[in-house]
């Protein structure tokens, strides 16, 4: 039997297929109106890729915001529980992982064995999430796969709030339209410098230990992760698949239910 | 300083919701008889406060932590405020209109809500006008200022019992003092006398009370834990509203007995006893219902609060009845957090958890109360040495507006996943 984790979040949906311990296929979906049909469209196209189908042998992990309402599960995890066993799949040396999503903010603190010790989120504001990131390059007019290397680029920061989104994007439509305007490299890292405080905030919370991996789509922004290691004052860890994690996480916790037979 | 808006009878409605619950446990198979009699006790209490205007008793409002023992020796009908405003949020889903007659009069929302919601029920009729306010500085700073703000609302004489911090000896005298003093007020209100040896009897059954408590928590620290996952409720409830009544004791003895043959059995409160935990401050009430299905549910039961279920060290001496009043508010668990929160009270805490053999605890971080929200790092770190996992909950005790059933599920479901896991 095949392991699928199935991450279901706001803006996309990750399938993971694991067999044997190795990651067979992936695929990552946006996702629709409904939870059930992002996750079926999501397994179906990771499982299509070796030739297999829902109707196989398959043993379904979900997870992540929509993780529950997926009617084909066996199984539904705590985001928490698959980030720490993706993280540590991929990074036996983590200690901890920021795990940046479309609309939530979650930081896990993980032991030795790779067993979650802690965890610290926030859900109630945008601020920091990859949906404010997104509404900040509209305000800018530059793609957000572009705002990274304009951010690489600035020689200062302009100073944006990290405390609330509202405050933030007045503040940089205040840095747009003065006379003469902030330099939008200077506003992209002032942007990314306020997401890195409130991410900051948040692993005091818990207490930062080393080593650190970011997970989740907002690590795929270089931009972010530089300044954020550069808060840090050390190296962080990041997944080829930064957004994957938590799928594969759930593959693996999937994987142990069916090696500890209740799968 | 009236609402514009004027709400049903709290106490009415609370009233109905009490018969409702004796009429489902009376359908139960095996009711519990203790719950019984804590509804009924609960129901003759607010009965009593509903008919108040016409028996002519004389109502004295009090805050929480409260000598209710004098009240009851000078036949003084006590009504608890906090309780009350928990059982409006508990039975009524309902306490959004107080906290908007609360905004009405400019209370803002970072002020503790339970005494928001006090001042919109008064000040909306929800409760009925006292005779008296009687209020302390027990336990925060919310309560010692809300007392002046009832006093306006209801235009009531009150009286303001200035409690000590720490208990020496003579901090202990000052407070008889403040008990002597708040005994001539009522006297002097009420027209009624203080029966000494009344309080004496009192408190021979609160002593008696305070033993039960004793017994009863440690009868809780049994593996499984025979009470049931948020069952403290109706200890605090217990000693908050009928310290020292006789039908207290019966209560008390009767859990007492039920909890002695529930360990001897074996029987757990819940069918597969998973997760003990240790419950920091207070959970919601509205969510109560919801809190002991997801409880059952995953097999979690609160075995330690000790901040409200573990009484200090000490005996009363009913032939002493108002020193022995002053000597109960020091042995009070919720003393550990009144005043500096030293070694010894998170040794204790750490000694709590360890006889009651917690795999987790849960703290209720009410966003309304910056005493206790102040301490969860210094939780935290005591029990993290101890390695055991603290889920920090943001809630408040009685606004359904913060936080969701749905968010203390998902958190309540990762916490319960993180403790397996370990």
């Amino acid at each position: 039997m095949k392991a699928l984790g199935i991450d279901v979040g706001s803006l996309t949906t990750k399938a993971v297929l694991l067999q044997d311990g190795q990651v067979l296929s992936s695929s990552v979906v946006l996702s629709s109106d409904t939870a059930d049909l992002s996750a079926r469209s999501a397994a179906e196209q990771a499982l299509h890729r070796v030739g297999l189908g829902l109707d196989d042998e398959v043993y379904v992990t979900t997870t992540g915001a929509g993780g529950r309402s997926v009617s084909f599960r066996h199984q539904q995890k705590a985001i928490t529980t698959c980030l720490a066993r993706g993280i540590c799949h991929l990074f036996p040396s983590a200690r901890m992982a920021i795990d940046m999503g479309a609309e939530s903010m979650t930081i896990i603190k993980v032991n030795d064995r790779g067993r979650l010790c802690d965890w610290a989120n926030q859900d109630k504001c945008a601020a920091g999430t990859g949906v404010f990131l997104q509404q900040m390059a509209k305000l800018l007019q530059v793609p957000l796969e572009e705002m990274a290397a304009l951010s690489l680029q600035a020689r200062a920061r302009a100073d944006i709030s990290a405390t609330c989104a509202v405050f933030a994007e007045s503040e940089v439509i205040s840095h747009v339209h003065r006379v003469p305007p902030t330099p939008k490299e200077e506003i992209a890292a002032g942007i990314f410098l306020s997401v890195a405080h409130r991410v900051m905030a948040l692993c005091k919370r818990i207490g930062i230990e080393k080593e650190v991996a970011v997970t989740g789509g907002v690590a795929l922004n270089s931009g972010l992760v530089s300044i954020l290691q550069e808060e840090m004052g050390f190296d962080l860890l990041v997944p080829e698949a930064p957004q994957g994690v938590a799928a594969l996480g759930a593959a693996i916790v999937a994987r142990e239910s069916i090696e500890g037979g209740t799968g | 300083m009236t609402s514009s808006v004027t709400k049903p009878n709290t106490i009415d409605a609370i009233l109905r919701a009490c018969r409702l619950m004796l009429k489902m446990i009376g359908a139960r198979p095996e009711p519990r008889r203790s719950e019984e009699l804590y509804y009924r006790m609960l129901g003759d209490y607010y009965t009593r406060l509903l008919k108040a205007p016409e028996t002519g008793d004389f109502v004295a409002a009090h805050t929480v932590f409260f000598p209710s023992e004098l009240l009851y020796a000078m036949d003084i009908l006590p009504m608890h405020m906090e309780t009350t405003a928990w059982m409006t949020a508990l039975f009524l889903s309902d306490y959004a209109a107080l906290l908007s007659a609360g905004a009405e009069l400019g209370l803002k929302s970072e002020i503790c809500s339970p005494h928001r919601g006090l001042a919109g029920a008064f000040s909306s009729r929800a409760l009925p006008r006292p005779n008296v306010i009687l209020w302390s500085n027990m336990v925060c700073d919310n309560t010692a200022k809300s007392g002046e703000l009832l006093m306006k609302i209801t235009g009531c004489p009150g009286f303001f019992l200035d409690h000590p911090f720490q208990q020496t000896e003579p901090e202990t005298a000052y407070l008889v003092g403040e008990l002597e003093d708040m005994v001539h007020f009522l006297e002097d209100h009420s027209g009624k006398r203080m029966d000494w040896d009344r309080l004496a009897e009192v408190v021979a059954e609160t002593d008696r009370q305070v033993e039960l408590l004793r017994q009863i928590n440690t009868l809780r620290q049994a593996v499984p834990s025979p009470f049931s996952p948020q069952g403290f409720l109706e200890l605090l409830t217990i000693d908050y509203l009928f310290a020292g009544r006789p039908e207290a004791t019966e209560y008390l003895e009767t859990l007492c007995h039920e909890l002695t043959e529930a360990v001897r059995q074996g029987k757990g409160a819940v069918a597969h006893e998973r997760f003990r935990l240790m419950t920091l401050f207070l959970p919601p009430m509205y969510l109560m219902g919801f809190l002991e299905r997801i409880s059952q549910e995953y097999g979690a039961v609160s075995v330690t609060e000790p901040f409200f279920c573990s009484w200090g060290q000490g005996r009363l001496d009913p032939s002493k009845p108002l020193e022995s009043v002053a000597w109960k508010s020091f042995m009070r668990p919720e003393m550990r957090m009144y005043g500096a929160l030293d070694d010894r009270a998170l040794g204790e805490i750490a000694e709590s958890a360890r006889q009651s053999k917690i795999d987790g605890a849960v703290y209720y971080a009410d966003v309304g109360c910056r005493h206790t929200c102040a301490t969860i790092k210094l939780f935290k770190d005591v029990l993290d040495d101890m390695d055991i996992p603290v889920l920090t909950l943001d809630c408040d005790v009685v606004d359904p507006t913060v936080t969701s059933e749905e968010e203390i599920r998902e958190k309540l479901e990762r916490f319960f996943e993180l403790m397996e896991d370990r």
